[in-house]
This record gives structure tokens, sequence and C-alpha cells, in this order.
């Protein structure tokens, strides 16, 4: 209904100031998609999405006031089953989600404001967050979807000082806190883990237990609030970033707490941890063998990050260590060719260690002792190799673009993405694409492999 | 979005890329009687890069219609500071933004050098990541953004690319656009000159080019594949805009069409200010972060 209010406000005063201060734009969008299992073809996403966007200038460009609202129903949650309350929560806007940007800028000479809701993304990777750790994430539908609606928008005040020509330096204050979200047990892209961790309760129910879940947030205190700074600026023609973020982890880590078979309790908490990096770009444009390459990297070492400890076996997670991991990657680009563009990524997540060697390790099973993957409690390996390749083109003067992309790790799963975007109109863009998963069951990628996607989404923009 | 990007690049380097070698930054020149071919070839990249003025703001529309007449449309805002610098090489820098409703608030910013033979930087603000990407290079014979031009008839042929020749003073006959049915440039006259890449074998073979003797402007060219036929031409109408008591020769139509595909391209540039005293500040990639859309 606030949703409803705003855009009926917007849409009446849009009248009286487009032509001066007020400027709108907004966009109806279909996604559908279905799930190909064999022979057969399930309807995974009927989402309509409505989304309105509006800009005005108070005084010029030295203070704007920007807002942008989206409202969406995905009715292939009702089509499936009405009853499951789970899935049809998921089919809908949750908590503030309507909202996606709130905010006032203010530029003046070397400094720029932005206060209220919004993204902030640091880092060079497509698609892979190294140091795009600032906001918390929407992983409902994995990370298929643009990023920039799988970031959570969070209140904060961004602050911005350029202390000399192609330099700057950042502060974020984020009194605002959000965790990151996954899809519901039953939902396509619901994560292995959760539906072992599913699994578990009901047995335990089953056998007339009980677990008692507690979700614990942060309190709201001001010291409760996330930190980062970050210091831009060129050395010749290198472009580097150095970044910190000082803040609450935004999955929860569960804590398993037997109360004797078969009553648990499970304590859910967010863990502070800090991102510690930097970033660099550049483009090779003197004559040479590199000429036209672009090259690119992150890294970033998160300084205590809860790391699960457990079973990969069992799929059972014992422990929350707090472990110093690095994360870091390279990419390039070049045209080849007239019109191809061709992009590599590579990229390692190195755990601080292979397994567990506390003195507590040393006094529980062996297999207890192994890190495991946030995804699927499998095992994770010390050091994962992952890769992303993308080609993409154009024909009919740009009417027809079709683009391939395949990411990758060494533990031969990975996601192939095939898709084709054609310009019916001036504001009228269909897109046709599929999305392929191979690999285990444990893994990020493998845990999808029933859940090969073919998809079309068709954009009105106005 | 590679191709929106080079669009984009091109709406703003419309007026600019390659550097004339003798030319002195913010002074108006003209042909005169008795230039060799590559001295009214250096006035023509000085007039067509506007090397002239200090920078300048624009609105442009761009036009793709293909042979059946159907049209596409596209729109854009833009800014571009010369700064002719020799102490970092820096030509001038533009920043582009696309304001129609599909691409709204995709930008870019493009640092172009003054050796002729280095590339432009460019970064991409893309609105769908909310992130800067800092992109390649496209090559010189790729299709402009899926408009007739290549990239580089928009952005990156440079003075030293090609070698000259005057074949002929004339008169030109003029040229009937066909996006506004209007004559221009009728019995105007033109230098004619005979333009062959340096780079062997390449997609073009010479490329045929009128340039007014008044403006220096290059009004009309026409481009000849490897085999000797005439596959595009490419006429820009430009217009005298009166600054500080100098007159600015500008680009403000331009109409490419390719001869195989029956597919034309119009590029309308609008609203344009010039020598506003724009800030260096406002071509940075913080300048692109500050992006709403």
């Amino acid at each position: 209904m606030r949703f409803l209010t705003i855009l009926a406000v917007l849409l009446l005063v849009s009248p009286v100031y487009a032509a001066e201060n007020l400027t709108l734009s907004g966009s109806l969008k279909n996604e559908t998609s279905v799930r190909l299992d064999n022979m057969n073809a399930d309807l995974t996403k009927e989402k309509n999405i409505f989304e309105l966007a509006g800009e005005y200038k108070i005084n010029g460009d030295e203070l704007v006031l920007f807002a942008k609202a989206k409202y969406w129903y995905d009715a292939a949650y009702d089509a499936r089953d009405k009853l499951d309350i789970a899935q049809h929560y998921a089919g809908h806007i949750q908590r503030t989600d309507w909202l996606r940007d709130l905010y006032l800028d203010y530029t003046r000479d070397n400094w720029f404001l932005r206060l209220g809701k919004q993204q902030v993304v640091w880092g060079q990777a497509d698609g892979i967050a190294v140091l795009d750790r600032v906001n918390p994430v929407d992983l409902s539908e994995y990370w298929l979807p643009d990023l920039q609606d799988i970031r959570i928008p969070l209140w904060m005040a961004n602050i911005n000082y350029s202390p000399k020509l192609n330099s700057n330096l950042q502060v974020l204050i984020i009194p605002d806190f959000e965790q990151s979200t996954s899809a519901p047990v039953g939902a396509p892209f619901c994560t292995y883990a959760y539906i072992r961790y599913d699994n578990w309760k009901k047995a335990m129910l089953a056998a007339h237990g009980s677990v008692n879940e507690n979700l614990y947030f942060p309190g709201k205190q001001f010291e409760n609030s996330t930190f980062g700074l970050q210091w831009s600026d060129r050395i010749g023609d290198w472009n580097y970033t150095l970044n910190y973020l000082n803040g609450f982890y935004t999955s929860a880590r569960n804590l398993t707490i037997s109360l004797g078979y078969p009553n648990y309790k499970v304590d859910r908490a967010f863990k502070r941890y800090r991102l510690y990096g930097g970033s660099f770009n550049k483009s090779f444009s003197n004559p040479g063998p590199m000429q036209g390459i672009t090259l690119k990297g992150d890294v970033a070492l998160y300084n205590d990050e809860p790391t699960y400890i457990g079973d990969p076996v069992l799929g059972s997670s014992k422990r929350i260590n707090r472990w110093n991991n690095v994360f870091w990657l390279i990419g390039a680009e070049r045209y080849f060719f007239t019109k191809y563009l061709f992009s590599v990524q590579y990229a390692q997540y190195i755990l601080e260690h292979a397994k567990e060697k506390s003195n507590y390790a040393e006094l529980t099973s062996p297999a207890y002792r192994y890190p495991l993957n946030a995804y699927t409690y499998g095992y994770a390996d010390q050091v994962e190799n992952i890769f992303s390749i993308k080609l993409s083109t154009q024909f009919m003067n740009d009417r027809l673009k079709p683009e391939l992309s395949w990411s990758f790790t060494d533990d031969d799963q990975g996601k192939v993405s095939p898709k084709v975007n054609y310009e019916i109109k001036d504001n009228l863009v269909l897109t046709v694409g599929a999305h392929y998963f191979y690999g285990s069951l444990y893994d990020s990628n493998g845990q999808y492999r029933d859940q090969n996607q073919l998809y079309t989404n068709l954009k009105y923009s106005f | 979005m590679k191709k929106l990007l080079f669009l984009l690049l091109g709406l703003a380097l419309v007026c600019g890329s390659a550097l004339a070698a003798e030319l002195d930054y913010f002074q108006v020149y003209k042909p005169k009687g008795g230039m060799t071919a590559d001295d009214i070839m250096q006035i023509e990249y000085f007039v067509k890069y506007t090397r002239f003025a200090h920078d300048v703001t624009m609105l442009g529309k761009a036009y793709f219609i293909d042979r059946s007449g159907s049209v596409r449309e596209k729109e854009t805002a833009r800014m571009r500071i010369t700064l002719g610098r020799k102490s970092d090489d820096i030509a001038y820098k533009d920043i582009v933004m696309f304001t129609s409703p599909q691409v709204k608030g995709l930008a870019t910013l493009t640092w172009t050098y003054m050796n002729p033979s280095r590339q432009t930087d460019s970064w991409l603000w893309v609105p769908s990541l909310k992130k800067i990407r800092k992109i390649s290079a496209a090559n010189g014979d790729d299709s402009f953004m899926g408009s007739d031009f290549s990239v580089e008839d928009i952005i990156t042929r440079k003075f030293e690319d090609e070698t000259y020749a005057l074949l002929r003073e004339e008169n030109f006959k003029g040229y009937t656009c066909e996006f506004d049915n209007k004559v221009y440039y009728k019995d105007t006259p033109c230098y004619v000159i005979e333009c062959k890449p340096k780079r062997m074998p390449w997609y073009y073979s010479k490329r045929v080019l009128w340039v007014d003797k008044d403006s220096g402007g290059g009004i009309y060219e026409e481009k000849y594949d490897p085999k000797g036929r005439m596959f595009m031409t490419l006429f820009k109408r430009f217009e005298i805009y009166k600054v500080n008591g100098k007159d600015y020769a500008t680009q403000t139509l331009l109409e490419g069409k390719d001869l195989r595909s029956g597919h034309r391209t119009v590029i309308i540039n609008d609203n344009i200010k010039y020598d506003q005293g724009l800030s260096e500040q406002s071509f940075t990639e913080r300048a692109l972060i500050q992006s709403r859309w």
C-alpha cells in the first residue's frame, strides 16, 4: 500500500515538474523461466516487475533527491503450491524490499555526499564478489539476476572527498543492518545446505524432539555500525583502490547445541569481521603486443571470517571458526577479430587452513574437522580455483546481441549461460537464455544440477 | 553493451580523437589557397574534433534506420573538456550518458591522448551492475555500436593513419539528406582529397573526401572497399557557432549510409554550448560513480 501511495503521488506530481526539476523513468518487465528435468518442464518463475525511479533537483546539480521503488509478484509460487507458506512468501515483496533507493546527493567542489538508502560497489571483478561486500545479497535466485537486483540496499552515509584530481577518499558509515537472504526450502534455488538442515530438523521433530531456533541480530547501537574506507587513485596509467571494511558478516552462522537427543538448540548469529583489500585496472593503450588488452584485479583478506567446520559427508556443521581467508582475482579482456569481445577471469579463494587443528578438534571425531562450503555443507577445498569466460558480439546493427558465459572451478563443476538480447523496438527488449549447471551436489553450482533453466525476459522501459 | 558503449564514445567523439600534428590548440584555422593536401587534412581533423574549444556540452539523438524504414532512436547528453596537455599526454576527456529509457544512465568516460599511436582509455558506468568497468578499445573496423560508421570513422582515425592527395578543387554538387529531405552545400567550393590508409590490407582501400573551403570541415565522403567499389557515404553538416568572437564550425547533423545493406544512421547534435568553464573534476571516475541511474 505504501508503495502504491508513493507511486500515485509521483505520477500526480510528475506532469507539474517533469519539464523543470523532476525526471521520472521506469520499466515493466516479465521474467519467465522453466526448469528442464529430463523431458519435463516446470514453471519456476512468472515474475512481473514494475519499477519507477525519480530524480528531483532541489538546487541544480548541487543538491538532488533520488528515489527508486520496485514492486513485483511471482505467480509461479501460487501456481506451484498455494499451501506452502514459505514458497508463497518468497513470491511476494518482503519487508522494505520495494524501496531500492532513497538518498540525497550533495556535490560541492571536492566533496560529494550521498545520504540515504543505497548500494555501494567496490572492486573490478565481474559476477564474483571479492570486494563487493558492502551490501548484503538476496540469493533467492542464486547469482543469476543483475547484481543491482541481488544487492540489498542499506541506509548509510557515503562521504567522498577528492584531495587531488583523479583521486577519491570514500568513508562509509552504515548504521543499518540487513542479513543476506536465500531461497526457502522448495524454491528452485534453495541451497543444499538449507535442504540438509531442514531434513535434519524434520527428522528430529519426527523423533518427537525439538529444535529451538534463535536468530540474534546485532544490537541497534552505533558501535554496531559497519564502517568502510576506500582510497582511489592513479599511478601512471594504473588505477588502484585500497579498501577497508569493518562490519558484521551478513550471513548468520548456525551453532547447534545438543540438549540431549532428539532435542537441540540452534543459535544463529552474525559475526563481526574485517576486510582489507585493494583493486587495480589498466588498459594497454600504447603500441605493442599488449595493446587493446584491459587487465583488472581484486584482492581481499577476510580477517576473522566465520567459517563452518564439520562433517562434509553427513553435511553436519559442528563449529564456526574465525579464519583469515584470502580471495583474489585477475581478469583480462580484449576484442578479437571484428566485434567479438573475449573476457576471462581467474580467481582463488584460499582458506587459512585445510583442516582444523586446534586442541578442541583433537577431542572430537576426525570427520568433524573439515571446512564446509556454506552453500552446501559439502567439503570446501583449502584453495578453490575459479574461472570465468565470456564471449559477446552483435548482429543486425546491434539489435541482436548473443552472449555466452561459462564459470567453473577445478572441481569439475560450473554453470554455462548462453543468452540472446533482441531489441524489438526502442524501449522493448526481449532476452532468451538458459542456465546449465553441472557438477557434484556438494559444490556451489553442482547443487543446482537439477535446476537447469530456460528463460525469457521482456522489458519495456519508459 | 559494448556496442552501446562505442556509440556513446562515437557520439562524444564525433568531435574527437586524432590530433593534427602541428596546429596549436584553442585556435581557429581555415584552409587557404596553396595549401597541400596534408595541410588541409590537418585542419579537417582539427575542426572535426573541435580542438578550437576549451569545452563543450551538447544533447544528441541517433537514429538507426533499416532498409524497410524501421527507426530506432537513442538519446544522449555529453560533455568534453579539451586539454592539450603535454605533461600527461592528455588531449581531451569526454563523458557521454545515454538518456533514452532503455539504456538510461549508461555512461562512458574517455580520455584521448596526444600521442597518435596511443589508444583511448575508457571507463563505463553500467547501471545494471551499479559499477564502473574499465573497458578495452574496439577494433577500428568494427561497426560503431550497430551504426553505419566504423569505430575509426568516429573515434580512432588519426591524421597519421592515412596518406593524402589533392584530387581537385570543385563546387560540391549538393547532398540530399534522406532524413529531412533538404539539400545541403549545393555549389559550395570544396577541396576533394583522396585518403588512403597506410594499413594494408584494410577494410577500405580509399576515402574520397570533400572539404569545405570556408570552414575546413569534411562535409561528404565516399568510402571504397578493397575491390574499388563504393560501399558507404558519410555526410556532415557544419554550422558556425559564434563564441567569444570566434567562429566554431560545429557538426550538427551526420548521415551515414551503408550502400550494401541499405541501413542508415543519422546523428543530430543540439543544444550545443561552448567554453562554459567546465571543471576537469567532472571527467573523473568519481563523476561516473555519482550517476544515479
